[in-house]
Order: structure tokens, then sequence, then C-alpha cells
């Protein structure tokens, strides 16, 4: 829906132009780095450096797929996909199973002792957490339960970094949904969990499957812990990307699709879920 | 209207506890071990082992004597050491943590208000009829969800200064101090000012049709719209927006750690990378976690600072 704002009438062709021109130019300059990394990754690596302008494929030099050949058929980016597409599954699956219900409570229930806006509050906060803060003692935790390098600890430590998220953000879900179907099932003798089950989740599914989409997002992306608690066996791929600089220097052409593979999910899921996005990372307080 | 069963805790706890258990918990592990000093030590120990053949036999050396090899035994000890507030001390006189608070300040200070101020005035821009609107709205989304450490990379490539494409302005964008730290809120800025954009236009689009219309009746120039509209009514979004992204910044790790490994020297040494390097590379963990919570306590003012809108936003 298309709204036509601070325009004054008369000039408003001539406005719409200059304005839809400023427009593209300003989504030119922030698509220029990925689009750079794309070029750079279908270039020869002599080319690397000689390419002239913009680095346009066909134009400016003889796109090849040798560099995205060579790194896709290396065992370590296979693991590595493999190995941050388990923990991302799992640690998203994890946090929606324990906070969909929490944030449930959150929407329909009050909570006495503690006002539920608090509650709240309180798990927001978790959000804002500097995660160097638990990387320490997580680390230490982690090590004399013998679960360095394994997928277990990052899932459980993605679970933890994404379950605020998931609880505040269906809240905001479950809060819009109208409470009428849920009490005409309660008059037909349905039990809160049955309700919740198979009245309520069903009518949050679309809201509940973007929230899984964009934690997954964050999981994959996670790098902090991840270069912490792994060392060889649970490589991710934003560990695998920052192993891209090595003894022989900077591989400028394997580094662009290194990058362009650990960028290609998150990026399409932000897209899948555009109509989330401005309500998920406002954390529900703004609608989008 | 709301329900109080009691199978609200049955839906409640097992969050509230997996926080407790995970994030609570890992925080008060962390203020204990941060009165402490902790070394880590690798204990070598050489054990001599005769040498045997495949019957299990010792092999015996020329002058008849069993052949023997030593075993190097790497034992990792680690001793801690009740210091009382010494970490806390320390943090106070270390001129790295001062190096890092200043980055990180800067980092944040010119960081988050250009990101919001950009956001703002594309919000505006974007908030009219354009041509292709909604594939340039969905090319501004990208930026956000790309991988920081991807990027943080990627943005090495294009500040390279011999044959990157930026390398015809001549300017050091990694190899001098300042200009690696401009480097590095400029790559935030190009991921973050994206969020921004898109909140605030959403903020704007959800304004009522008639209250553009009346501005424009009563004559209000597009100044006075944005200053005395606009702004006031997306006062709660710009205050949510702002909080989040000084939390966030806040953080900074992957972009420095990418782009610059913290350099050239410290130039770009954020406090996370520090307390970082300081728990997870030199082992001082005890030092570290009081670093750690010299920064939670930070992040802690600004959520407070910012409680009673939270409360009203998430009420």
């Amino acid at each position: 829906m298309d709204k036509v704002r601070t325009r004054k009438p008369g000039s408003s062709s001539f406005n719409e132009a200059l304005s839809s021109l400023v427009a593209i130019v300003v989504a030119l300059i922030f698509l220029f780095p990925l689009y750079w990394a794309f070029s750079t990754s279908l270039r020869n690596p002599i080319d690397t450096f000689t390419v002239a302008g913009f680095g346009i494929p066909w134009i400016d030099f003889e796109p090849t797929l040798a560099n995205w050949i060579s790194q896709l058929s290396t065992p370590e980016a296979a693991r590595a996909l493999g190995n941050s597409t388990i923990i991302a599954v799992f640690a998203s699956l994890l946090a929606l199973i324990i906070g969909t219900p929490a944030a449930y409570a959150l929407a329909r229930f009050r909570f006495r002792l503690i006002p539920n806006r608090d509650i709240t509050v309180w798990f927001l906060s978790q959000r804002v957490l500097p995660p160097v803060a638990t990387v320490i003692p997580f680390y230490l935790v982690m090590r004399s339960l013998g679960l360095l390098d394994t997928h277990l600890a990052l899932i459980l430590v993605n679970a933890t970094f994404t379950l605020p998220f998931v609880v505040v953000i269906l809240r905001q879900t479950f809060m819009d949904l109208p409470m009428e179907l849920e009490e005409s099932a309660f008059v037909d003798g349905a039990g809160y969990m049955t309700t919740f089950l198979k009245i309520v989740l069903p009518l949050a599914a679309p809201s509940i499957a973007a929230s899984g989409l964009i934690i997954f997002a964050f999981t994959w992306n996670e790098f902090l812990f991840a270069l912490t608690l792994s060392s060889k066996n649970v490589i991710t791929v934003p560990i695998h990307m920052a192993g891209g600089v090595d003894s022989r220097g900077v591989q400028f052409w394997f580094m662009a699709v290194r990058a362009m593979i650990a960028m290609i999910p998150p990026v399409l899921i932000a897209l899948i879920a555009q109509r989330y996005i401005v309500r998920g990372l406002t954390l529900g307080a703004v609608k989008g | 209207m709301r329900w109080t069963s009691r199978v609200r805790f049955l839906f409640l706890m097992p969050a509230v506890i997996w926080v407790l258990a995970f994030t609570v918990f890992p925080l008060g592990y962390s203020l204990y071990i941060a009165f402490y000093k902790i070394e880590q030590k690798v204990e070598i120990t050489r054990e001599k082992v005769p040498v045997l053949d495949e019957n299990g036999e010792p092999v015996l050396s020329k002058s008849g004597k069993p052949r023997t090899r030593n075993i190097v035994h790497k034992n990792q000890v680690s001793t801690s050491e009740f210091v009382g507030w010494f970490n806390f001390k320390r943090l106070i006189n270390d001129p790295q943590v001062w190096s890092a608070v200043k980055v990180t300040a800067i980092f944040v200070g010119v960081a988050v208000p250009t990101q919001l101020a950009l956001g703002f005035l594309l919000a505006l821009l974007f908030n009219q009829h354009l041509f292709g609107r909604p594939a340039l709205r969905a090319i501004m989304i990208l930026p956000i969800f790309a991988t920081p450490i991807a990027v943080g990379y990627l943005f090495f490539t294009i500040f390279y200064e011999e044959g990157g494409p930026l390398g015809f302005l001549g300017i050091p964008f990694l190899s001098n101090p300042d200009w690696a730290l401009f480097s590095v809120i400029l790559v935030d800025v190009w991921q973050w000012t994206p969020f921004c954009f898109l909140v605030f236009l959403a903020a704007l689009q959800g304004l009522p049709d008639e209250l553009y219309e009346a501005a424009r009746l009563d004559g209000a120039s597009t100044f006075d719209m944005i200053t005395k509209v606009l702004l006031p009514l997306l006062q709660p979004t710009i205050l949510i927006v702002l909080l989040l992204r000084l939390a966030e910044a806040l953080k900074l790790f992957d972009i420095p750690f990418a782009l610059t490994g913290g350099g050239p020297g410290i130039a770009t040494q954020s406090y996370s990378f520090l307390a970082f390097r300081t728990g997870l590379r030199f082992f001082d963990l005890g030092y570290a976690s009081a670093m750690a919570y010299g920064l939670l306590i930070i992040v802690m003012i600004i959520v407070t600072l910012f409680f009673r809108r939270l409360r009203e936003t998430y009420g």
C-alpha cells in the first residue's frame, strides 16, 4: 500500500522521479559489498586485482565457477555446512519448544507475584546481555562437563541466546490472536493444554515458523561462542570463514566464495521472512 | 481478562528454569571467578619406558641394556587463588582497558547516531511513491542478516589498499589507526542503517493518512512536518531502536576480529575483543571475568535508563 506523504502539489512527477533516482542510488550503494563478493568469487585468481571498473561478469572479465567448485568440494566446507545446519536446526527447535509455551503463558495468564510485564522485560533483558559476559563461565562449565568441541554445547548455547527472542516475540503474536476461539473451546470442555496445542498453535503457526527462521539465522551467524567452544570437530561456517586467512596470505577469491556460502542462507531467510523482520528485530515493539 | 489457572506455571517454568540455569547461573559463576586469580599451566613430566618389539619383548641395545624412550605427559593444571578486589583494581589501572573503552565509546558514539539519523532520512525518502519500491526495500534488508564475520572479511577485500575497489581513493583504510576505526564504524553503519531504516519506515507507514493531509492543509513545511509532527510521534520507536542498537553496538566483536584483528596495534580492539583475548587467548580467566562484568554493568545501566519505556512498550 503506497501512501503519498510529505509531497507538495504541482511538482509531484518531478519529485517522484528525483526521489526514485536517489533511492536507487542508495540501494545500489548498500548492495555493492554483496555484489563485490559475488563478482570476486567468479574471477580467476589472477584477475582479482586487475579487473577494471565495477567488475561486471562477462563485460569486465570472463567469469569462472572454478573457485566455487574448489571450495565446495573440500571436505572442510561440507563439514562446516553440516555442522552449522545441525546446530542451527536443533538450537532453533529447542528454543521454540521451550519458549512458545512461556510466551503463551505471558500472553494469556496472570502472574501475581511478579507482574507479567516485568517477567517479559526480564526475558527481554537477556537479549541485550553482552555475550562476552557469559562466554568465560560457559567455557569453564563445558570444559568440566567434557562438552568442548561438541554439537551439544553449541546447541545449548544458541538455544539460550534465542530463547528470550522467542518468548518476547511470540507473546506479542499470541496477544494479537482473538481470545474467543480459546474460550469457546473451554465451553466445549477442552483443557488449557488441548486448546493450546490444537487451536492456538495452528493459528500462530506462520509467526512461529517465521520466528524459527529468524533464530536459525541468528544461530547460523553466531561467531564468538563457536570460536570459544569448538576447536576441531565442530567447525561452523563462520569459523570456517575465519580460517580463510592462512599462511599463504589472503586468498581473496576463496574468501569471497566462503563469504557468499556463509551469507546466502541467512540472507535468503531475511527475504523469505521479510514481513516479520521489523516486528522480529524490534522484539514486537514495532509492527512491520 | 487474564486466566489464573495453575497451568500457567507449567507453561512458563521451563523457560524460566532454562534462563536461570544457562544465563543467571553462568553470570553468578562469572562474578565468583572475578574474585580469583586463575592460572592455567601445562605441567610437563617425562617418563622413561622400555621399547618393546612386536612380541612384547624389551628391545636390547648394543650394550645389552633394555632400550628406553621418553614419553612426555602434558597435564593442564589450573590453579585458582582468592584475590578479593584485585582484578577490579587492575581493571581501573590497565591502559589496555582504557584504550578498549575509548575504542568502544567512539564506535558506539559515532556508529549508532549515524545509523539512526541515516535510517530516519532514508525512511522519509522511501515513505513516498517510488519507482520499484518493494525491490529497493528488499535490497535494503540484505545487509541486516549477512553473517557479521563474513561481512568483516568481505570488507577486508573491499578496503584492501592495493587493488581493492576503493584503492583509487588512496585512503589507508586498515593500516592507519584512525582510519581503521573509521572503517569498522563504516561496516557497522552499512550493516545496521538498514535496520533503523526498516523500523522507521514501518512506523511512518503506520501513521494515519489524515495526519499528512491535515499538516498539508495547515500549510506546514516539510521541515516543520518532520520536526514538529513526525519526530515526536516516532519518539517511542526511536527510543526502542536506540536501546537495541546501543546494546548491540556495545557487543562489538566480529567485525574488528575479521576486518582488522583489533589492529593496527590495538587501535580497533573493542572492549569485548579485549575481554575475549584476555580470557580465552591468554587464559587470564579471573581478570577477563572482572572485565566482562564492567561491560555488563554499563549495559545494565543503559537498560535501567530505558526500563520505564520498556515496561510501557511490552506491558
